[in-house]
């Protein structure tokens, strides 16, 4: 047994020496001081809510890259924070990455706060984060974030944008629950929207509220005539609001929901329903395991037993391009040289999302521009549009 | 004004939620003196348990019954630590110690239900009882209603016409003084918890497939009943049924008028303050005087 395992690392010594062979002739490709890389997230694990999965993916990558013997012989060493969604909690999460584990970037964080609390410390740091989900507006309105997701914004116009160009709906109506400074956001996703089509919005209320009755809102909708509405519900507020469609006997109104609502446990509860309903994906649907773009994900996260969910792919994706930022640095790995990196990069293009992610430089960052359309039937997603739904652009 | 009148019946499915759980509070603070904020997360519990045991392969209307039975238990679970430790502590401390208990039955249900995740809840009457103003009332709302019109009745008659009643009532104004009258005051208050948490979780069954199925939100529904409790001054029952339903269809109404929908949320609260001002101002004006 001993001697199998030596000859099958010999093999893998002799192969890795062959690797380093042909990139030490062509480029010199990154390095590090201490034989390790340090990175880290600035996550929401306890608290409220838990996008623990996204960091927990982007690790199972590192983790598959260190038993491989590291980057280009650097190990990989990641450094997960809980946030509580506490902001005095994340802000410290933040400074201990930066200036005690001294993290040359940040990488698959997913966070209700980290970006609204901690955006202009890594900017003044100068350490940027390619959040693995990002969820509140200053993620996608900040220089030193880039996200891998869509976010909710972006999303809200693309469903828009698929229920005038695919669903021909004429009179769109968006319901959104505002939470904490992201009015502005959604009125700026459908202002967007509204550029990009030449048409109006028939009804927006941001009134919605968290918890409490729906029926009121949805009455509203089907008085105002509205064919189909976009609403930003998480899970159960988007199991509410169709029951309540249902209990109402409402037709001909199509329902479109944002990525929370893209679950196992969303379709099931919903499974007697008749009402339209489609969900927006942040990347190639999770629900799709024989599809070819999620082949690499499904296999990281199934060796490292980890599950498959929306969220473990925005990890995996932070993961992969950061890996691929890395590789590109000729010379030691460090804050600036990674930065001026993520700064220069060229928009690159990954079989899990529908346009290329780039950070670059710029005062805001949304590059996912893309949506897969699911459809629910029967208790089961089902793939709507096969092929990506891209945001043109809105000028 | 047809608007209205749409959104002022589509309150109507909150409206018989709140009246019930509101008479449900009128009946444990008068019976024992506790204004309970554990009310609504007792009914939960029974009914995460009913879809737990529905999961385990139990049909419906048996896993029902079994889901009540948990839910009695739960009931009388919090009266054992209410009788048993603060039988004797003021209003005021009670009310405390079941804000607490609240947090921690939100918390720990929260865990055990899997968080935000939402849960499949089996609709127990299905279907519309009539179309009003261009709404379907449903089966359910009708039926809370309905429920919180006999409990009324039923709670009304039994506290002033029978001895057990009677007794109750001692108990709950003084309950020592009770006791040396040789009035079983534990049995009986443990019963007054375990009779509510049975009939909170029968409400939370007919309610939980229209609201949002999560833990935390459907426990919070204590607030608008405390606030249809306090109409009632925690004393009367018609009173607390017609707050109940006043804050439902006041809400529905909300969510028409765009410059007061995006407050409906804070309703409750609202009629709680207007409440305790008014049944202050006695006091205030004699002071001034």
């Amino acid at each position: 047994m001993k001697s199998i395992s030596m000859l099958l690392g010999g093999v893998a010594l002799a192969g890795l020496a062959g690797l380093s062979a042909t990139t030490a002739a062509e480029a010199a490709g990154p390095t590090c001081k201490d034989g390790v890389i340090r990175l880290g997230a600035v996550s929401t694990i306890t608290g409220p809510a838990d996008f623990s999965e996204v960091p927990e993916a982007a690790a199972a990558v590192f983790d598959a890259v260190n038993a491989k013997g590291g980057l280009n012989g650097c190990k990989i060493e990641y450094t997960i924070s809980d946030d509580k969604a506490d902001p005095a909690v994340a802000a410290q999460a933040a400074r201990d990455l930066i200036d005690n584990k001294e993290v040359v970037a940040l990488v698959g964080s997913g966070s209700l706060l980290d970006c609204a609390v901690n955006a202009t410390t890594y900017k003044r740091k100068g350490v940027l984060s390619v959040q693995g989900l990002g969820v509140d507006a200053a993620c996608f309105n900040a220089p030193s974030v880039a996200p891998v997701n869509v976010g909710p914004y972006t999303l809200s116009t693309a469903m828009a944008y698929y229920a005038t160009n695919q669903l021909k709906a004429e009179k769109v109506c968006a319901f959104f629950i505002i939470i904490g400074g992201t009015q502005e956001a959604y009125k700026g996703a459908i202002e967007t929207w509204e550029k990009i089509t030449g048409k109006k919005i028939h009804l927006l209320d941001m009134t919605l509220p968290f918890q409490g009755d729906l029926t009121p809102y949805v009455i509203k909708a089907r008085d105002a005539g509205c064919d189909a509405v976009i609403q930003n519900a998480v899970e159960p507020g988007v199991v509410q609001w169709v029951k309540t469609a249902d209990a109402q006997k409402i037709t001909g109104i199509n329902w479109l929901f944002l990525a929370p609502g893209y679950t196992q446990e969303v379709a099931r509860a919903l499974a007697d329903s008749t009402q339209p309903v489609y969900v927006g994906t942040e990347w190639e649907p999770f629900t799709e395991t024989g599809s070819a773009a999620n082949k690499d994900w499904i296999a990281t996260m199934t060796a490292a037993g980890k599950p498959l969910t929306a969220f473990s792919q925005g990890g995996y994706l932070a993961a992969t391009v950061m890996l691929d930022v890395l590789s590109g640095i000729n010379g030691e790995v460090t804050r600036e040289s990674v930065t001026e990196a993520l700064l220069t990069m060229q928009p690159k293009s990954y079989d899990l999302a529908g346009t290329p992610y780039v950070f670059g430089e710029g005062d805001r960052h949304a590059p996912m521009q893309a949506t897969k359309v699911m459809k629910l039937e029967k208790g089961t997603w089902t793939v709507e549009t096969p092929e990506w739904v891209v945001l043109p652009s809105a000028n | 004004m047809n608007a209205l009148l749409t959104s002022a019946v589509a309150g109507l499915t909150a409206a018989g939620a709140y009246a019930l759980l509101g008479v449900c509070a009128v009946f444990t603070y008068r019976l024992v003196a506790v204004v309970n904020f554990t009310g609504a997360a007792i009914g939960t519990a029974g009914t995460f348990s009913m879809i737990g045991f529905i999961s385990l392969g139990v049909p419906l209307w048996p896993a029902v019954v079994l889901g009540i039975l948990v839910g009695t238990l739960a009931g009388a679970l919090i009266g054992l630590v209410m009788t048993q430790w603060f039988s004797e502590a003021t209003a005021t401390t009670k009310a405390a110690v079941t804000a607490a208990l609240l947090v921690g039955l939100v918390a720990l249900g929260l865990r055990l239900t899997g968080g935000q995740s939402p849960q499949e809840f089996p609709t127990l009457f299905p279907g519309s009882a009539f179309r009003l103003a261009g709404v379907e009332v449903t089966v359910a709302s009708v039926l809370t209603v309905v429920l919180a019109l006999v409990f009324t009745l039923l709670a009304d008659a039994f506290l002033n016409r029978t001895r057990t009643g009677l007794h109750l009532r001692a108990l709950s104004e003084r309950p020592m003084a009770a006791e040396l009258l040789g009035v079983r005051v534990r049995i009986l208050a443990l019963l007054v918890w375990a009779v509510t948490g049975a009939f909170t979780t029968f409400a939370l069954m007919i309610i939980a497939p229209q609201r949002s199925p999560d833990f935390m939100s459907l426990s919070l529904l204590v607030v608008p009943a405390l606030a249809a409790a306090l109409v009632g001054a925690f004393r009367s029952f018609p009173l607390a049924l017609a707050g109940g339903l006043t804050i439902g269809i006041v809400e529905g109404m909300s969510s028409a008028i765009d410059g007061i929908s995006q407050y409906r949320g804070i309703l409750p609260f609202f009629v709680i303050l207007a409440v305790l001002l008014w049944s202050q101002r006695g006091a205030r004006w004699d002071e001034a005087r």
